[in-house]
């Protein structure tokens, strides 16, 4: 313990005097402080973009109090009155923003069929897009490695090439100290740095502090440990520095862009998913072809589906908003298998990546940071879910009134449905990411000390 | 009589070549056995194998009377080393690197205690507080010296020390070695130098091709009947 003692505080010395890893760790934590204001920044921008809406439906209601003074038919009050089901960000969103840039965070709702207006997004720079995020995920997940790297590619060659080593070894001193004090010094550089940013990002971003914290920061050493185990397995085949680096870039590059991109092209080979465009078409299709169809037979099929209205009265004039409704709500029905379909489908190649991304420990991280901070796929379509069971209340609400021919007033305003959804962390994600990454760990590290027994660290 | 430095039938194969083949070779305390022989005559694999740095592939070494392959760690206490060519951490000072590995070898210093071994070993005292990284080869030698006696160690394992000193320094390096050998420290020193050899060692052994084809008592020979005997085995 003395002895380890000694190389960790050496390795401190070293590490003072090689300015440039020095000035790497800084521009790291510059680097990981511009992530975490950039996704607060995101955050709040999403969050004060979703606070205007409940003013815009305000005010789209003042309009229709102007546009119908009396009470009116709750048809035209249905087609001009739009509301709002709102994907409002969890405070741990602004560390992992996640899906959060692709997939919209509001969905605008009238009481037309539902589909089409399900998957209408605001415009977005695809540039932007593709360029991802600067989250404070993106800086430990991607750019950490590269740290590591630089800090332990020569983490015995250095000493070897530079002829330190048969000093050192002619000490009493063993081998597997001298490694481990090294492996433990970076452990606590690359530690401090990784949860110093984090806990600035969660005090920086405001979350309760709850289990995630924990869940976060076990993430984090985890996979700070997996990357000191991959530095390891290299020390342990004992190459030259620049063979080091070199593998390790490899490593880096293999793990981080090459799997995720591979695996990306075999899940989606794998588990192909109906286009949401030909869904929107068919949809659109459908509901036109609505105007054209007999109302009987157009009625008929609605009251097969919905007997509570058959009792209502048929429909004699030219245009009847029941009827158009109905074909509206007939148009969702056409296209309801397809859209499961969508739906599960992306669930499926969601599920897929979760068993495959064993290969590599960067999607498993990324994908655990996500599900932590609610901005993965599965909490986008709990949000669709919960956006389609409000526009299904809102039908509730709006059908007694155009089936049974009830006026709409203006109190009636205050009692139609609202929506409420905030992200919620997906547990069980984040649960076997640990355990995932906790394996990786546990392999990298057991190989590396396996090499280190049989090829044992020689002076020259 | 225990031996400081023994070995037993050494050899060693490397995959290319046979580079020790059956040394025998005793050294008792306070004695000075210099080794000599051309590059490639198994010089420095005799030393790397009494350091544990490399395995026997046959034969046995022994520090102190500990087998070295069974107590690579323990050994290392009793023995200190100095290469042809010390390299130290650049970026520390004399006095840093000092301190440093005296406290891998389980000695504590103060300042003034290390400055004193430095400044013993030959490093002018205005260069102890200057990086290592700045000093010449010889300066990194005189490090190297410091850090062999500061160990107090009980065997010095020897691989062209003197290379880079000059001529003033290799005298005092000799003085050194002959006070330590008064105090019963066994070395082992490989060395071209037939005349330090002479001049500093107790016994001299020739090496040829990984065998120690003649060993004899310094006082036995003069100068020149070392040159002639280490001549004719060399053609």
């Amino acid at each position: 313990m003395h002895t380890f003692r000694i190389l960790f505080s050496a390795e401190w010395h070293h590490f003072r005097a090689a300015k440039g890893l020095v000035l790497l760790c800084g521009l790291l934590l510059a680097t990981g402080l511009y992530g975490i204001y950039y996704g607060t920044t995101e955050i709040e921008r999403q969050r004060q973009h979703l606070a205007t809406l409940p003013e815009l439906t305000r005010r789209n209601i003042a309009e229709l109090k102007e546009k119908f003074p009396g009470p009116a038919d709750a048809g035209d009050i249905g087609y001009y009155h739009s509301t709002f089901a709102v994907h409002h960000p969890d405070s741990w969103a602004a560390l992992s923003l996640g899906l959060r840039d692709v997939n919209p965070t509001y969905v605008k709702l009238r009481l037309l069929g539902l589909q089409n207006q399900l998957y209408a997004a605001d415009n977005t720079n695809p540039m932007k897009t593709l360029s991802g995020n600067f989250d404070l995920a993106f800086v430990l997940v991607y750019l950490f490695p590269l740290l590591i790297i630089a800090l332990s590619f020569n983490l015995l060659s250095g000493e070897r090439e530079e002829g330190v080593l048969p000093l050192l070894l002619a000490q009493p001193v063993r081998p597997a100290v001298v490694v481990g004090a090294k492996l433990a010094f970076r452990l606590v550089l690359v530690l401090t740095l990784a949860l110093l940013l984090s806990v600035v990002g969660m005090l920086w971003a405001g979350v309760p502090p709850d289990g995630r914290v924990a869940s976060w920061l076990v993430l984090t050493t985890l996979y700070c440990l997996f990357w000191l185990g991959v530095v390891l397995v290299v020390a342990g085949l004992q190459r030259p520095s620049a063979v080091n680096a070199v593998s390790l870039l490899g490593v880096w590059l293999l793990l981080v862009v090459l799997v995720p991109s591979l695996l990306n092209l075999g899940v989606a080979a794998a588990r192909p998913v109906p286009q949401g465009i030909a869904l929107t078409i068919q949809q659109r299709e459908e509901i036109h072809a609505g105007w054209d169809r007999p109302k009987a037979q157009t009625m008929s099929r609605f009251f097969a589906l919905y007997p509570q209205w058959r009792d209502t009265t048929t429909i004699r004039e030219r245009f009847a908003w029941r009827w158009y409704y109905a074909f509206q709500h007939l148009g969702d029905l056409a296209v309801a298998r397809q859209a499961a379909a969508y739906a599960q489908g992306l669930q499926q190649r969601y599920d897929l990546v979760e068993k495959l991304n064993l290969l590599s420990p960067a999607i498993s991280a990324q994908s655990s940071l996500n599900a932590l901070a609610g901005t993965d796929l599965p909490t986008h379509l709990q949000f669709q879910r919960s956006a389609e069971r409000h526009h299904d209340a809102l039908r509730a609400f709006y059908y007694p009134f155009l089936f049974r021919r009830v006026a709409f007033t203006h109190a009636d305003y205050a009692q139609e449905p609202t929506h409420t959804f905030i992200s919620a962390p997906e547990l069980t994600t984040v649960q076997h990411g640990l355990l995932k990454l906790l394996l990786s760990v546990a392999l990298v590290h057991l190989l590396g000390l396996g090499l280190l027994c049989v090829r044992p660290v020689t002076p020259r | 009589m225990t031996y400081l430095l023994e070995a037993r039938a050494l050899r060693k194969q490397y995959a290319d070549k046979l580079a020790l083949r059956g040394l025998d070779l005793q050294i008792a305390p306070g004695e000075i056995f210099c080794l000599l022989g051309q590059n490639g005559a198994g010089k420095s694999t005799t030393i790397n194998l009494f350091l544990g740095f490399v395995s026997p592939t046959s034969g046995a070494a022994f520090v102190n009377g500990l087998e070295v392959a069974a107590n690579p760690l323990k050994i290392k206490e009793y023995l200190a080393y100095i290469p042809e060519q010390v390299m130290l951490y650049p970026h520390l000072t004399g006095l840093e690197n000092l301190a440093l590995f005296s406290s891998l070898a389980g000695y504590r210093y103060s300042q003034p205690e290390l400055q004193g071994y430095l400044t013993d070993a030959g490093l002018p005292a205005e260069a102890v507080r200057r990086r290592v990284g700045t000093y010449s080869k010889g300066m990194r030698q005189k490090v190297g010296i410091a850090i062999a006696v500061a160990k107090h160690a009980q065997v010095l394992l020897l691989d062209e020390p003197t290379s880079g000193l000059d001529p003033k320094a290799s005298n005092e390096f000799s003085e050194l070695l002959r006070r330590l050998s008064a105090q019963g420290t066994a070395v082992l020193m490989a060395t071209h130098d037939i005349f330090r050899a002479k001049e500093v060692g107790t016994r001299v052994g020739i090496m040829r091709e990984g065998e120690l084809v003649d060993v004899r008592p310094t006082a036995a020979l003069n100068a020149q009947e070392l040159e002639q005997l280490y001549l004719t085995y060399m053609h």
